[in-house]
């Protein structure tokens, strides 16, 4: 665990010190956002989130009317 | 569209951070990649649970010096619900650690912390399962809960600054602000905790009132 | 009656009770003293990190089971009785200070056996010793409140062991650490952040103990 801690704080060091040259040795996802497809993996999430909270609502009105129900 | 808005609020929020979060820009960091986006999820289990196990131990206090049944029955749905962020807390801590530490459980303070502030919490649960009467309880569980709270501070927040971790922002790390130099990801961290801290507020008051239906079914029944 | 004057009569109470029977304070005794012997038995030799471990676990088991018995061995009749009498403030607190001195001798019978039958050389005894009684005051309050709400939940002792562990944990935690800080002779200095830490949660939990026991009190 100490070599991790280690390592990590020469990294954050030498990220402070070269900051400026924009660090350009490190691989980040590149292919996928200039092809396009990070689109398709954002709408499909954002497809099944709405999914969900469309059913949280539903079972939100379902609660009201039961309420309601239950005062008469 | 009075009572509601917060319940948009939070969708629109949460809609915001998936796709910012995905598409945003990031600073690029060696070890992490690309999972650095996984702070706009991860993290804001923990806000909520914590927020959710905050209105718990208000309503604790609120049922001890009212014993409003009602009271009791909100302090322990946010336990509920509390719990369940808490384990997705976990589960997606676990999956990134493995990923970025090459471990699932590396000895850290704040993952031990969160396991033992789950014990605290399922304890909470076993004692109410123990007491049959309805008000005993209530004002004993809201005891052990309000008892419990100070405690889970201490494991939580004072423990891991004082010890060595791997989490940012504890024991001698810096925190994530000093990469995020142009403020991008605290513009998608902040709006991404205010909704999923919304949403378990939502889920809180889902199971309150269903618990609430429950309850006043039982007496008129009785 | 002003809260200090019914409070030292309370745990005067409590001291003449036990000196009258003896029991409980005699099978804890014996209870650490065996415990003690039987870890020897196992481990023979072991290496300071686990001794430190070992020592402050004996004391966790032995201090649960000194405190469970606080509210059990009252009969709900004598208990009506406290309540006429005494404010639930008094009694709590008097069961705590009791609490305490029992811990106060039996971590420093435990210290004692422990560390003539498994020797080990320490680097600074006399912050280990600071730390073994802020330790056993600790645990002395939280298992003080814990077996009071154990006791009214039907007083089984799984339920006790559950509630104290997780509340008990951060305490051990930095008693571990700062103990091994003191085995290992580093400078003082170094202690001071944990033992603030340790007087901290002692202050808060005697504070809440008292803010909630009339709560558990009433009836």
């Amino acid at each position: 665990m100490k070599k991790i801690i280690l390592s990590l704080l020469l990294v954050i060091n030498g990220l402070m010190s070269s900051f400026a040259q924009s660090n350009t040795g490190v691989e980040m996802a590149t292919g996928l956002r200039s092809s396009g497809k990070i689109y398709v993996v954002v709408a499909v999430l954002a497809v099944l989130f709405l999914g969900l909270a469309i059913y949280l609502i539903t079972i939100d009105r379902k609660i009201s009317r039961l309420e309601k129900q239950q005062k008469e | 569209m009075k009572n509601y808005w917060w319940k948009i609020l939070a969708i629109l929020l949460l809609l915001y951070s998936i796709i910012m979060g995905l598409l945003g820009h990031v600073p690029a960091l060696p070890i992490v990649h690309e999972t650095i986006r996984n702070v706009y999820f991860h993290v804001p289990m923990w806000f909520t649970m914590f927020t959710l196990y905050i209105i718990s131990v208000v309503y604790s206090i609120k049922y001890l010096s009212s014993s409003n049944p009602q009271h009791d029955l909100v302090a322990v749905e946010s336990v509920n619900v509390g719990i369940v962020f808490c384990v997705f807390g976990l589960v997606s801590g676990m999956l990134w650690a493995n990923f970025t530490w090459g471990d699932p459980w590396p000895n850290d303070p704040k993952l031990n912390g969160s396991a033992i502030a789950t014990l605290m919490y399922l304890a909470y649960l076993v004692l109410r399962n123990a007491l049959e009467e309805e008000q005993k309880r209530a004002r004993i569980s809201a005891i052990y809960n309000v008892f419990a709270f100070p405690i889970m501070i201490v494991l939580m927040y004072i423990l891991p600054k004082t010890t060595d971790s791997l989490h940012p922002g504890s024991g001698g790390n810096s925190g994530f602000g000093q990469f995020d130099l142009d403020g991008s990801m605290k513009a998608v961290l902040y709006p991404a905790s205010l909704g999923w801290i919304l949403l378990g507020t939502w889920l809180l008051t889902l199971r309150f009132r269903i618990r609430k239906l429950e309850y006043q079914n039982d007496i008129r029944v009785d | 009656m002003s809260l200090l004057k019914e409070v030292t009569s309370l745990v005067r109470k409590e001291i003449l009770l036990e000196w009258r029977f003896k029991y409980a304070i005699n099978g804890i005794l014996l209870y650490v003293v065996s415990t003690v012997f039987v870890c020897y038995q196992a481990f023979k030799s072991v290496d300071p990190t686990t001794w430190n471990a070992l020592f402050w676990i004996i004391l966790l088991f032995a201090s649960v089971n000194a405190i469970n018995k606080s509210f059990v061995q009252e009969s709900p009749s004598r208990q009506l009785y406290y309540y006429t009498v005494a404010s639930a403030r008094a009694v709590i607190l008097s069961k705590i200070s009791y609490n305490m001195l029992i811990m106060l001798l039996l971590s420093a019978l435990a210290y004692l056996v422990y560390s003539i039958i498994f020797q080990n050389p320490l680097g600074d005894p006399g912050l280990y010793f600071v730390v073994v009684v802020l330790g056993s005051i600790g645990f002395a309050a939280v298992f003080t409140m814990v077996s009071g709400i154990s006791a009214k939940a039907g007083n089984n002792s799984t339920l006790m062991a559950i509630l104290s562990f997780p509340i008990v944990i951060p305490l051990l935690l930095v008693l571990i650490k700062v103990s091994k800080n003191a085995m290992d002779g580093l400078d003082r200095s170094i202690s001071l952040d944990e033992i603030l830490v340790l007087l901290a949660i002692n202050v808060i939990t005697v504070a809440i103990s008292l803010v909630l026991f009339p709560y558990l009190w009433r009836d």
